[in-house]
């Protein structure tokens, strides 16, 4: 691909249209089938240092697909500074295989130099506001571009919050000029877990500055949701879908599987339900509790960032 | 001087890591960060991310060492990956590193390091625990594969090894087993046995293959830089082979080093 500059304001990101999380599963389906998909998001950490065939397989993906890259360990939202040698390693990476965008989360992963590898929950704050916009500020100037950041899925709220999410999310925007990914699962996983109302929460956000949506799977395990990424989309979710389609007049769509992925087929199909909801607005503000999940899941599962080799090997 | 926003920021994030990474769950200021919801208190809100905490590690973990984790069973893995997790919590931005310093974690705790007498099956975990650690980093490493495979007509002259080729001497037959438990052939424990085998990348495929001494000597010097004429006349000296004969065993391995895909064309003037 031609190297491009990024557009230096979110409301010039193109539309790719309806796109799949990248996934190891599925390299050789890609490859081979070369399937009619308008778009692949990559987790940026599997491929940053990667000299082997998960890079390999990147490049000729990204000759043929455009490409988004989210990341999982930015952790804007730590105490702790930026750390430049993943942003390097970041930026590289982007100036090799050209993405549409680089996203991540608003969220912290850790403190003091340690990683939990989940995505942590803001206290939200006018301080915690003033330091991830500062944050922003400092890696999109050394990237050289806008970026965009992601609702995460929450399990709690903090006594010290003094500011609704939405509200922040449009306060990060304001003051940075990034954008929003909007995780419409994850508001749907958040809103049972917080008492909130989702679609409120969706109509309060500042729909120009939603550049891409995702859809996932969750697991209803009683008296909370865990955002799962293993299963069929809810049709709650769908519902609030329908609306946040509506209010962002279509912002580009993406199907997360992190867990129990299925093959290549039964992950499109289920993407290619989001036509299905495009133009429909159900009734959303009731939903029905879901049927409680046989186990107990876990949030943000990232076992899939770590290779399974034995899956590499001739044999 | 840190702001007192960084500081009221850092006092939550540091009490919130703090009850996630410890191994007993204190509840006691749980009621000063976290609120109750409708359905549940605040110390069942902070139980999920807790919960999920180690469970993603463990699943990592035992993804990263899945020939470990048979080899011990899931209950002793899982008690010594906690250990190792809480010895050593992540601090990299990559999973891909979580098991960096298992091995050494294996060997720093081994339960009989007390006692005069040596228990021979941490051995073999341990060994097992590198070797697993290191195919993880065989698979990813940079490397220029654009080579030419060596077949038949290859001469002796043009012969080098791979990009990624890696040798490995191990005090069981850790190869073996590993390669059993990817196989599903459920291997009991190994005695101890002197074992080598190489790792190789080609088309970013690994291959394993076990091998034998004169096999481990004669691609060590290979691998070292020597010519295979080189290579051939130490390890006829150092087994003390004939070396008529060894000429012999050496078509011989030739023709199996090259179906192994670890042997490539020489590119002139490139090495």
């Amino acid at each position: 691909m031609n190297k491009k500059t990024s557009p230096e304001c979110v409301k010039d990101f193109p539309n790719p249209g309806f796109g799949l999380g990248l996934r190891s599963k599925h390299f050789n389906d890609i490859l081979e089938n070369k399937p009619e998909v308008d778009w692949f998001e990559i987790i940026s950490e599997n491929f940053m240092d990667s000299g082997g065939r998960p890079k390999n397989v990147l490049r000729r993906i990204a000759e043929r697909y455009k490409v988004v890259m989210h990341g999982v360990s930015l952790s804007i939202g730590s105490a702790d500074d930026l750390n430049f040698e993943y942003l390097t390693k970041l930026k590289n990476l982007a100036a090799e295989i050209n993405p549409l965008w680089i996203s991540d989360h608003l969220c912290w992963t850790g403190i003091n130099g340690l990683n939990s590898h989940d995505l942590l929950p803001m206290p939200l704050t006018e301080e915690s506001l003033k330091h991830v916009c500062k944050k922003i500020d400092q890696a999109q100037d050394f990237l050289g571009r806008p970026l965009v950041f992601e609702n995460p899925s929450t399990y709690l709220r903090f006594k010290q919050s003094t500011i609704n999410e939405w509200d922040f999310l449009r306060l990060m925007t304001e003051e940075t000029g990034c954008g929003i990914l909007l995780d419409v699962n994850n508001v749907y996983v958040s809103s049972f877990n917080n008492d909130f109302d989702a679609a409120h929460y969706i109509e309060n956000l500042p729909h120009e500055k939603i550049v891409q949506m995702h859809l996932a799977g969750h697991q209803n395990c009683g008296d909370y949701i865990i955002d799962t990424h293993d299963n069929f989309v809810a049709p709650q979710v769908w519902q609030l879908f329908s609306l946040a389609w509506k209010l962002t007049n279509g912002a580009a769509v993406l199907l997360e599987w992190d867990s129990n992925i299925p093959d290549f087929d039964v992950y499109h199909s289920e993407l290619l339900k989001a036509k299905d909801f495009m133009n429909d607005l159900p009734e959303i503000r009731n939903f029905e509790t879901h049927k409680k999940s046989e186990s107990d899941g876990v949030s943000n599962p990232l076992d899939f960032l770590v290779t399974d080799v034995s899956y590499e090997l001739n044999r | 001087m840190p702001t007192d926003t960084q500081k009221n920021l850092a006092q939550i994030q540091n009490w919130m890591q703090s009850v996630l990474v410890s191994p007993e769950f204190d509840s006691a200021n749980t009621a000063d960060f976290v609120n109750d919801s409708s359905r549940l208190s605040a110390e069942r809100h902070l139980r999920i991310y807790r919960q999920s905490y180690i469970a993603r590690l463990r699943d990592c973990m035992k993804n990263q060492f899945s020939a470990l984790a048979f080899a011990l069973g899931e209950d002793l893995f899982q008690m010594f990956a906690d250990q190792y997790l809480e010895a050593y919590p992540s601090g990299s931005y990559t999973l891909n590193d979580l098991g960096k310093n298992f091995a050494a974690h294996l060997q720093e705790t081994r339960p009989d390091a007390g006692s005069a007498e040596k228990e021979s099956w941490i051995d073999f975990m341990i060994e097992l625990a590198n070797f697993e650690y290191s195919l993880s980093i065989i698979f990813d490493e940079h490397a220029d594969e654009k080579i030419v495979l060596a077949d038949d007509s290859t001469t002796d002259e043009s012969l080098k090894l791979i990009p990624v080729f890696h040798l490995f001497r191990h005090t069981y037959p850790v190869c073996r087993y590993y390669l059993d438990v990817v196989n599903k052939n459920e291997p009991e424990l190994p005695f101890e046995e002197t074992s080598f085998c190489t790792v190789s990348r080609y088309n970013f495929r690994l291959n394993l293959l076990e091998i034998n001494p004169a096999q481990y000597f004669f691609l060590e010097k290979l691998r070292d830089g020597e010519s295979v004429a080189e290579a051939k006349d130490q390890t006829v000296y150092k087994f003390g082979f004939d070396a008529k004969d060894f000429e012999n065993v050496w078509q011989m391995w030739r023709k199996n080093f090259i179906a192994a895909d670890f042997l490539r064309v020489e590119s002139v003037g490139a090495d």
